[in-house]
């Protein structure tokens, strides 16, 4: 009788591990979407595929995507850092602050602005990992007091008269490729390969799997857990000043709508919400896809206004195909 | 008249049946003992006559009504579960009340003040002495326990009821009141139900006993005509068909794991020695501290006193971590929970055990990984279509195969089994039976073998220690003794296989 279980589950595991090398190729697959949409622009808008405008989708995509890219180690893992939008402008004002009225040498600025992204990260991290609060209530409370600090600082003014010399991280090109875009090339590499290819990101997605069966393993949990939370802090605050570079003005209202895209770029890009499964390079191509999205709405003329709508819905789209998908997986098995 | 009767019932799952013609009487104002191992049907049988499984053949008659046919009869039977189905957050007057329509509780507007006087009889009926205001959670369990019978029997005026093992986390007093409050339900002619593995108190309490074994009721009568000798030999069968043995055959070795007066949460003065080069298993009941005595030997839980020495030094309870590094690996009973990474692939998972083998500089070679895992997959005979399909889509015992594989990487000197053959097929057992027999012959590993099933114990170890409600009841060469006698040391009858 036995037997005939076995037998039975292997048919079935046979039928499944097929469906499995479909989805398997997940990222092969959201790369073909942004292919399709690519070539769908092109037949709406005829200035869409210019080398001008391509420019101005890479600069506008750099900055919600280096902050996916964090948001997306926090998914692997099983968690979700909604307040690193505010940790983005607080570290945005600090710096400019830092250049306009202290006057420091603006590349020193922006690498304490950088520590101070990674402090905000280790707060939220041990609060979450340490006094064991649910992440998405703690990163919304802390979303009030980093936005209030900001704030505070600035009364809601913006910092003008930001130096110069750093304006190129920005504003500039290095053969054609606007530099904030290549930040976020280099960024997506390293935490690729951080999370693909060494123990601390395997370590990641077995907490995100099965936390018992990581501490069973001897892994520090909460230590890589509050570690991801710096490295999702350290991203928001790189993004926050690249963004004060590009504008020459530090905003307080900067990263303000950036949460919603940290979130649906890995979840477009096969990120799951329940944690343990997905690739950085789909966030990557996720937030490509909804950089996309947004110009087209911009090149054919739609009103502005519709872009919340629009964004909004390709969350709620995306949550619902990991959700079918997970459903259908579940059924399976 | 009977009460309640299941006549001829079948239950099977796709490969199991879980009940094979059950018949069984509750008569009125009788308390019935249902007993029998693990995974013997008894929870099946529960689930059946109150109407949660409908059987594949036979009936259920409730109080002359076949409830299959008028389902509403099953509410007449009420079922009180090991864990306890309360609100804890809300008061025990509206625990005991819910839902307020059903109770008799009507109208839109409902106090607590009416609530809480409405409570007082019910709970001066069932000895409950707290307050209907306090909330449930700051109740002790044997409060909450009584409380959920009381919920039961007020408002879904059930005539049978259900209690299922209810003394497992009581102390004396609390049993005895408990048993009070049963004998008192007997006398105003309702009928009891109770499950349990404790022979005394089956004795204390019972009118009518029916054993179980493997889906099948294998004997049912008055209490007064089967001795303590014969309900024993029924649970665990007399003639053990053992078929081939996989006790390991080499000489065994030198102490490798010794432990003193070892005592721990839900267990208590733990002695034992493992040797090189045999399989020392661990009988339990469920709940009896097994898995306890072993996640804190592995520094998973805290100890509270005791001595341990592995390997000829004395061994400080730690965490997992320095346990792993000094050669003590602890295999998880739970493997979806403990033990596998879900998500991932069959590499990963064991990428993740051997990551110090794996990885150069800062990063890991997937090429080493892959060559890893491949040696596994070989060496263990795991099936699996390739290395990098998700370790779900594996069955159990291949599953169990790549965890015992990885763990074997780091050449440890004590493993732990914890229910290593829970839900895996015949044929698979066989094979984990013989990958533990042979690390106990050629790599001269010690292994410590915990299970429920008496059959895999007896074939496997070549000694088994008994353990009965967190303490040590007996230690048996299995070459010299029967199951009865080790059956007798888990459900705590002491000296019953000396008459």
């Amino acid at each position: 009788m036995a037997n005939t279980i076995a037998e039975s589950n292997d048919t079935r595991l046979a039928s499944q591990s097929m469906l499995r090398s479909l989805l398997a190729n997940q990222i092969a697959g959201v790369f073909g979407i942004l292919i399709v949409m690519i070539i769908v622009s092109h037949f709406l808008s005829p200035t869409f595929l210019t080398g001008y405008n391509l420019t101005i989708i890479m600069r506008a995509l750099a900055f919600a995507g280096i902050v996916a890219l964090g948001q997306c180690l926090l998914l692997i893992l099983g968690e979700l850092d909604l307040s690193i939008g505010a940790i983005a402008g607080l570290c945005a004002v600090v710096g400019g602050m830092l250049m306009v009225q202290a006057k420091i040498d603006p590349f020193m600025a922006f690498a304490i602005c950088l520590l101070l992204g990674v402090l905000c990260g280790f707060i939220n991290g041990m609060l979450i990992a340490g006094l064991r609060l649910n992440a998405l209530v703690a990163t919304i409370g802390m979303t009030g007091i980093y936005a209030g600090i900001n704030l505070v600082a600035t009364q809601g003014r913006a910092i003008t008269g930001i130096p110069q010399s750093i304006l190129f991280l920005g504003k500039g090109d290095i053969a054609g490729i606007p530099v904030p875009f290549m930040f976020l090339i280099a960024v997506a590499i390293i935490i690729t390969v951080v999370a693909l290819c060494t123990p601390f990101g395997r370590y990641i997605y077995a907490i995100g799997n099965n936390r018992e069966a990581a501490q069973m393993l001897g892994i520090k949990v909460n230590k890589v857990r509050v570690i991801c939370f710096m490295i999702a802090g350290l991203l928001a605050s790189l993004a926050g000043m690249l963004m004060v570079a590009r504008l020459g003005s530090a905003q307080p209202s900067i990263g303000n709508v950036w949460v919603m895209a940290s979130i649906a770029a890995p979840v477009i890009g096969g990120v799951a919400t329940t944690g343990g499964v997905g690739n950085p390079l789909g966030a990557l191509i996720g937030a490509a896809i909804i950089g996309v999205i947004e110009n087209v709405i911009v090149l054919l003329g739609v009103s502005p206004y519709w872009q919340t709508i629009v964004s909004g819905a390709i969350v709620v789209l995306a949550i619902s195909f990991d959700s079918i998908h997970r459903n259908f997986m579940k059924k399976g098995s | 008249m009977a009460l309640l009767k299941a006549q001829g019932v079948v239950k099977t799952f796709p490969g199991v049946v879980a009940l094979n013609n059950v018949n069984l009487t509750i008569r009125p104002g009788t308390i019935h003992c249902i007993l029998g191992e693990n995974g013997a049907g008894k929870s099946t049988l529960v689930k059946v006559l109150t109407g949660v499984y409908v059987p594949d053949k036979g009936e259920v008659i409730i109080d002359g009504d076949n409830a299959l046919q008028h389902p509403q009869s099953f509410s007449k039977v009420a079922y009180v579960p090991q864990e306890l189905s309360l609100f804890p957050e809300m008061t025990v007057a509206e625990n005991l009340f819910m839902p307020f329509a059903k109770s008799g509780i009507n109208g839109a507007l409902v106090t607590g003040a009416r609530l809480n006087q409405a409570a007082l009889p019910h709970l001066e009926r069932f000895h409950i002495e707290v307050s209907p205001r306090a909330l449930v959670k700051n109740i002790s369990i044997s409060e909450q326990q009584l409380l959920q019978i009381a919920r039961a029997l007020t408002n879904r005026s059930a005539e049978v009821l259900i209690l299922d093992e209810p003394t497992t986390s009581l102390t004396e007093q609390e049993t005895e009141r408990l048993f009070r409050i049963v004998r008192r339900l007997k006398d105003e002619k309702h009928s009891v139900v109770f499950i349990s593995h404790k022979l005394e108190e089956i004795y204390a309490l019972g009118d009518e006993i029916t054993v179980m074994r493997n889906g099948e009721q294998v004997a049912s009568a008055p209490i007064g005509e089967m001795t303590q000798r014969q309900l024993i030999v029924h649970m665990s069968g007399r003639d053990f068909d053992l078929d081939e043995t996989f006790r390991p055959e080499s000489p065994r070795g030198k102490p490798l794991l010794e432990v003193k007066n070892l005592s721990g949460s839900g267990f208590q003065d733990i002695d034992f020695t493992l040797y090189e080069g045999e399989i020392l298993g661990f009988a339990g009941l469920i709940g009896a501290g097994r898995s306890e005595i072993m996640q804190t030997i592995f520094g998973f839980l805290p100890e509270k006193s005791g001595e341990v020495t592995l390997n000829g030094k004395r061994w400080k309870f730690r965490d997992t971590n320095a346990s792993m590094k000094n050669g003590l690996v602890y295999l998880p009973e739970e493997r979806k929970h403990h033990g596998i990474l879900p998500l991932l692939s069959v590499r990963q998972n064991i990428g993740i055990s051997v990551l110090g083998e794996t990885t150069k500089g800062f990063l890991i070679s997937s090429a080493k990984e892959a060559e890893i895992a491949r040696q596994i997959i070989t060496l263990y005979e795991v099936k699996t279509s390739s290395d990098e399909k998700r370790i779900v889509f594996l069955s159990g015992g291949n599953q169990q195969k790549i965890i015992i594989g990885r763990n074997m990487r780091g050449q440890p000197k004590v493993l732990i089994f914890d229910e290593p053959t829970k839900g895996i097929d015949v044929k698979t057992k066989a094979d984990i039976y013989r990958i533990m027999k042979e690390l106990a012959e050629r790599e001269r590993v010690g292994i410590i073998l915990v299970s429920s099933e008496m059959k895999e114990l007896l074939r496997c170890s070549n000694r088994v220690v008994a353990v009965y409600h967190g303490r040590k009841t007996g230690e048996f060469d299995t070459g010299t003794t029967s199951a009865p006698e080790i059956v007798s040391a888990i459900i705590g009858a002491e000296g019953v296989h000396h008459g």
